[in-house]
């Protein structure tokens, strides 16, 4: 799918997501925020950082920190491989350490819903809303809130 | 001709081919105001220049030019036929003058009177001019002579109607560029040399750190194979040179920057009344290009500190006895991996009691931490935003102001500021820089189940303590771990327990213990950590700002074998386990300050042991201590070499290691890699035993100094001559008959 695909779609009311799972809820994260997804990585754990933080990982020469999405969401972390996401924000980039990296979905603008009242502040913080998916929901993620320096000066606050 | 001329040259060269296109240009759009402010530009270049270079007919002659373009510019005059003329001209006259720099270094002799007449000639707008110029003027396509003005420009008269004649260009006039077309029998400087983007080097740079990453990859995992071996060796050397040769690329020397301080100088004595000599050594001293760029203001900076505050004022000096004509010192030179500018003055110095009370005063330090800190530490409080700008110390202290700006402008680079004061004697700030941002060789420690890097710019020594011996070595004062390094206490921070402070710990008992001795701006402590890898050259990455407010790791690297590791801060982890500037090292520089030549007698030595017998090395020669399998040794002829960092190293074996160790390739031998003028000899022994300082023997009854042997530990050792050991072949001839190192006296 072409990027002038993405705008046409849009037009249409229908929008792009790469699924990712973490335990057992689908998450959604916009595709064009999305630089590279990068399997089975080992981050590289970093003492005394932030919990949040996931470690490090070489991509392209670059040193990237990445953000465990299990440790924003207070589950316990898990041993073994993760996807990584690389996203791009505004303040530079960063990986996304996600359990596994799934398909792309079209879905229609049409079926998203904001944040209910009833999601307790620290998720209200992290989604953006849900699509009503056929059977579940797609809990969008919003990358510039996912930022370690925005984590890091939210911690901070 | 030095590095500034020479630029100065092909800028100036560059400037004036534009100009001349321009000037053509011009003929056809008078009005053309880009045109003209482009030519200003040339010459203005060229004027501003020639000021630092001290070219007086240069700047004299491009004066006068600029003058008449100024008027040019501001429109106040027609760029008429004559004028373009006069500026050509005065285009030739400049090249002539730079070529004759070019190839004698000096201006040469010359008048340019005609010429600077003439421009000056020009700038009196043509309707005040005697009328048979403008007559002339209107004849223009005739070659008359007839029309020659009355005035001091008579024998330059038929130049303009050449110069009017399309397609026909204008003829030197001048005579100081006599041949303008001769053929140049040498490249000149513009020629031989080619400006490159920085940004382009920057890549090239980032490119050659990518491929120092591989090729450590490449070493590790071909390690194994021989039939590999040849590759990677050859992998390795052209990486090391291809990285040298862009690393020089970006080199400049710092005259780029000291060049501009002369001027600095002499407009601020000017207005504060001070009498100062400015001295520069060290000139032609090279830094990476964006280093250079990033100490400039900070240089600047602390020239103008310390001609404001640090130097006084004549009658001040005189008074305290001094000569009224301060000295300022600007001085660079290379130490190891970095590079140091100094900046010192003889002027009032700093009063650290003063800083100490206010310090007090204003809550930066609590009264029983200053009664205990030392004066280096004391005095690094005016490195404190906030504290330099206080009025008060400025006054007092006489120093101070943005010193913070001076400090944060250097760290953002990896270097450090240090600052010495005596009161009355004088300032001396020390910039330490970086030769480089991007590689550095640094150790690679193992501790809380991953690897790190310790730059090896702050290590001093490693020292080994087995876990059965952890228990005595490892000595404590209720929580404070010590280490009692040749007879002083050594503080120690574990890097583990720093790390993770709530994990759990293995006892120091259970396991090996390494402890890298660091030195960071005089904080002198021990790391411990769980284990010891090669030293690597690893490339520095930065890291994101949330990892960076950590505060103990400076970067992150990718190593040989594609892990990532964490790059540690020493300054930074001192600071975090409290370890503060002994005052031991303060007494023990001022010592060495005070007593000079005479501190330095009794010389350190490296005891080793090689199959059995002791023998001393000189420590200040000693580069590196490597342990490696006898299998790395190889042979020409009968020699013993090794390839070490991609360069042959010929090892000394009078000791008989070697053929003790025959037949075990695996068995591990130690060879220490020393200095010995200006070649490294390495010298195979079985163990390292300790360093000791080392006396002088003498012979008994004549009281002469023995050559070769040393009191060590109370026992007579004999000091490897590092000078007996012969070249390699190839530079000259293998002597016949060698090995013949002093014998080992027990």
């Amino acid at each position: 799918m072409s990027a002038s695909g993405v705008e046409v779609s849009q037009e249409a009311g229908l929008v792009e997501m790469c699924s990712v799972r973490v335990g057992r809820v689908l998450y959604g994260v916009p595709i064009a925020y999305i630089l590279e997804i990068v399997g089975s990585a080992r981050p590289q754990p970093v003492p005394l950082a932030p919990a949040f933080v996931g470690g490090l990982v070489h991509y392209r020469g670059d040193v990237l920190t990445t953000v465990s999405l299990r440790q924003l969401l207070g589950l316990p972390t898990r041993d073994g491989p993760q996807d990584i996401l690389v996203l791009e924000s505004s303040g530079g980039c960063f990986g996304l350490l996600v359990d596994s990296v799934g398909e792309v979905l079209t879905v229609s603008s049409a079926e998203h819903e904001a944040n209910p009242s009833i999601l307790d502040e620290r998720n209200k913080r992290l989604f953006a809303g849900a699509y009503k998916l056929k059977g579940s929901l797609l809990v969008m993620l919003d990358p510039e809130r996912m930022d370690p320096m925005r984590l890091g000066a939210a911690l901070a606050a | 001709m030095d590095e500034l001329t020479r630029e100065f040259l092909i800028e100036s060269q560059e400037g004036l081919d534009r100009m001349e296109h321009c000037l053509t240009d011009l003929e056809e759009r008078p009005q053309d105001t880009a045109l003209l402010a482009e030519i200003f530009r040339s010459v203005h270049t060229i004027k501003g220049t020639t000021g630092f270079l001290g070219f007086k007919r240069l700047e004299k002659l491009a004066h006068a030019g600029e003058n008449l373009l100024g008027l040019l510019r501001e429109g106040k005059l027609r760029a008429t036929g004559p004028i373009v003329t006069g500026l050509l001209e005065l285009l030739d006259g400049l090249r002539g003058i730079l070529k004759t720099i070019e190839t004698d270094s000096n201006e040469g002799e010359g008048g340019d009177g005609v010429l600077i007449a003439r421009m000056e000639e020009l700038q009196v707008p043509a309707v005040m001019r005697a009328p048979q110029l403008i007559e002339a003027r209107l004849k223009a396509t005739a070659p008359a002579v007839e029309a020659t003005p009355t005035t001091s420009v008579a024998p330059l008269t038929p130049e303009p109607m050449q110069a009017m004649e399309p397609g026909k260009a204008p003829q030197p006039v001048v005579d100081a560029p006599a041949e303008p077309a001769r053929p140049r029998a040498q490249a000149t400087a513009a020629e031989s040399t080619l400006r490159v983007d920085v940004a382009l080097l920057n890549r090239m740079m980032n490119l050659v750190g990518e491929l120092v990453l591989t090729r450590n990859q490449v070493l590790q995992a071909t390690a194994a194979d021989p039939n590999l071996t040849m590759l990677s060796r050859r992998l390795d050397m052209v990486t090391a040179d291809l990285r040298e040769a862009v690393m020089k690329a970006r080199m400049q020397p710092v005259s780029n920057i000291f060049s501009k301080m002369p001027r600095i100088v002499r407009d601020l004595t000017q207005s504060l009344g001070r009498r100062v000599r400015l001295q520069m050594e060290g000139q032609e001293t090279e830094l990476d290009k964006s280093l250079l760029e990033a100490i400039k203001d900070p240089l600047t900076h602390a020239v103008r500190n310390a001609l404001d505050h640090g130097i006084e004022t004549p009658d001040v000096r005189l008074a305290a006895g001094k000569d009224p004509e301060g000295t300022l010192k600007l001085r660079a030179y290379q130490e190891g991996s970095h590079v140091l500018v100094e900046i010192s003055d003889d002027g009032a110095g700093i009063a650290v009691e003063k800083i100490r009370q206010k310090a007090i005063e204003r809550g930066f330090i609590t009264r029983e931490r200053a009664a205990h800190q030392s004066e280096r530490e004391l005095l690094q409080l005016i490195f404190v935003p906030g504290f330099s700008t206080a009025a008060a110390i400025t006054n007092v202290s006489g120093r101070g102001v943005g010193m913070d700006v001076v400090r944060t402008n250097v760290e953002r680079i990896g270097g450090k500021v240090e600052i010495d004061s005596k009161v009355g004697k004088g300032t001396t700030l020390r910039l330490r820089i970086p030769l480089t941002l991007a590689i550095i060789p640094a150790l690679i420690v193992r501790s809380v189940g991953q690897s790190f890097a310790l730059p090896q710019g702050a290590l001093s020594e490693l020292v080994h303590i087995p876990p059965g011996q952890a228990a005595t070595a490892i000595e404590w004062m209720e929580n404070a771990p010590l280490y009692r390094l040749r007879g002083k206490l050594l503080p120690l921070v574990f890097l583990d327990r720093l790390l993770e402070p709530s994990g759990k710990h293995r006892l120091a008992a259970e396991r090996d213990n390494f402890v890298a001795v660091l030195d960071a701006d005089g904080r002198r402590f021990g790391l411990v950590v769980d284990g010891l890898a090669d030293p690597e050259e690893i490339v520095v990455k930065p890291l994101s700002g949330v990892l960076k407010e950590i505060g103990l790791y400076s970067g992150a690297t990718v190593l040989g074998n594609a892990d990532l590791a964490l790059i540690l801060d020493p300054g930074a982890i001192a600071l975090r386990a409290g370890v503060s500037m002994s005052a031991e090292e303060e007494t023990g520089r001022a010592v060495e300050e005070e007593a000079g030549e005479e501190a330095r007698k009794s010389l350190e030595y490296l005891l080793v042991e090689a199959a059995g017998s002791r023998a001393a090395v000189p420590l200040d020669e000693v580069l590196r201590i490597e342990q490696i399998p006898l299998s790395r040794i190889e042979y020409i002829g009968y020699r013993p070499v090794l390839n070490f960092e991609g360069q042959l190293l010929p090892v000394e074996d009078s000791g008989g290691v070697l053929a003790a160790a025959e037949g075990d390739p695996q068995k591990q031998i130690v060879v220490v890699v020393c200095r010995e003028g200006n070649r490294h000899v390495g010298i195979a022994v079985s163990h390292v035993l300790d360093v000791a300082a080392g006396g002088d023997l003498f012979e008994s009854g004549t009281a002469r100094r023995t050559d070769g042997v040393t009191l060590l530990k109370q026992h007579v050792t004999s000091v490897v001559d590092l000078g007996g050991v012969p070249a390699l072949p190839g530079a000259e001839e293998a002597p016949a008959a060698w090995s013949q190192m002093a014998e080992t006296v027990e």
